[in-house]
């Protein structure tokens, strides 16, 4: 497995992780019937689901970094120091396959999360309130967040 | 009428005749990863014209040495 799709795989898992995470959160206050939990709250809620998101795919990536450093050094533990950096750097190397598979993913995505707007939309001209448009939004995002990854996985596969 | 190209190569080759360079040699003098020197070589993949000119380059020899095409 390449390093491109050790890194899609784990940022994939992070997204997965707050899909599920906000998932039980809005199940349990849509349930909750709690009725001072407005508009702006779900906004503040969705906005700091975003900074913990970000912070956590930081911090993934950069011990996901470290521990592939570490596994390159131990395998190729025979080499000199010099040896085992141009193998660290050839491994994370990034390249125009990678690029395009990247483009080809986000387009994907893209669409998606379009669809995901547009439902949105169509919620709100049943008659749905503006609390379910956002949800609807967010949704959409999380989840062609994610499926931006598996479609990257599955190019990096299929080639 | 518009016709398919068929991109090949040769680098699996050029690479036997070059003191069998591994594809881990080969990417890193390409700049590129070893995933796509298998994908190129697999023929699942076909390089721009920079990375062409570039493998060329590390087997010293003419674009057209290393890529053809075949109209299908």
């Amino acid at each position: 497995m390449s390093y491109q799709e050790k890194r899609t795989i784990t940022s994939t898992v992070s997204g997965i992780v707050m899909l599920i995470a906000y998932s039980i959160f809005a199940i349990s206050k849509y349930n909750s019937d709690d009725t001072n939990f407005d508009l702006k709250d779900w906004a503040t809620t969705m906005l700091i689901f975003i900074g913990i998101g970000i912070v956590a795919i930081i911090i993934i990536q950069i011990v996901f970094h470290i521990l592939l450093s570490i596994s390159i050094a131990i395998r190729e533990h025979e080499r000199d120091d010099k040896e085992i950096e141009k193998r660290i750097k050839a491994e994370i190397v990034e390249d125009e396959r990678d690029n395009i598979i990247e483009m080809k993913a986000a387009r994907i995505s893209f669409m998606l999360t379009g669809i995901g707007f547009m439902i949105s939309l169509f919620l709100v001209v049943f008659n749905y309130s503006a609390i379910t448009m956002l949800n609807t939004i967010f949704f959409s995002f999380l989840i062609g967040s994610i499926l931006e990854g598996f479609i990257q996985i599955y190019y990096y596969r299929k080639s | 009428m518009k016709k398919n190209l068929k991109i090949q190569n040769n680098i699996r080759r050029l690479r036997f005749f070059a003191d069998e360079m591994t594809q881990q040699e080969l990417a890193f003098k390409a700049g590129i990863s070893r995933q796509t020197v298998i994908a190129m070589e697999a023929g699942k993949y076909s390089p721009s014209l920079e990375l062409a000119f570039r493998i060329a380059e590390v087997f010293k020899v003419d674009i057209t040495e290393v890529f053809s095409y075949k109209k299908i």
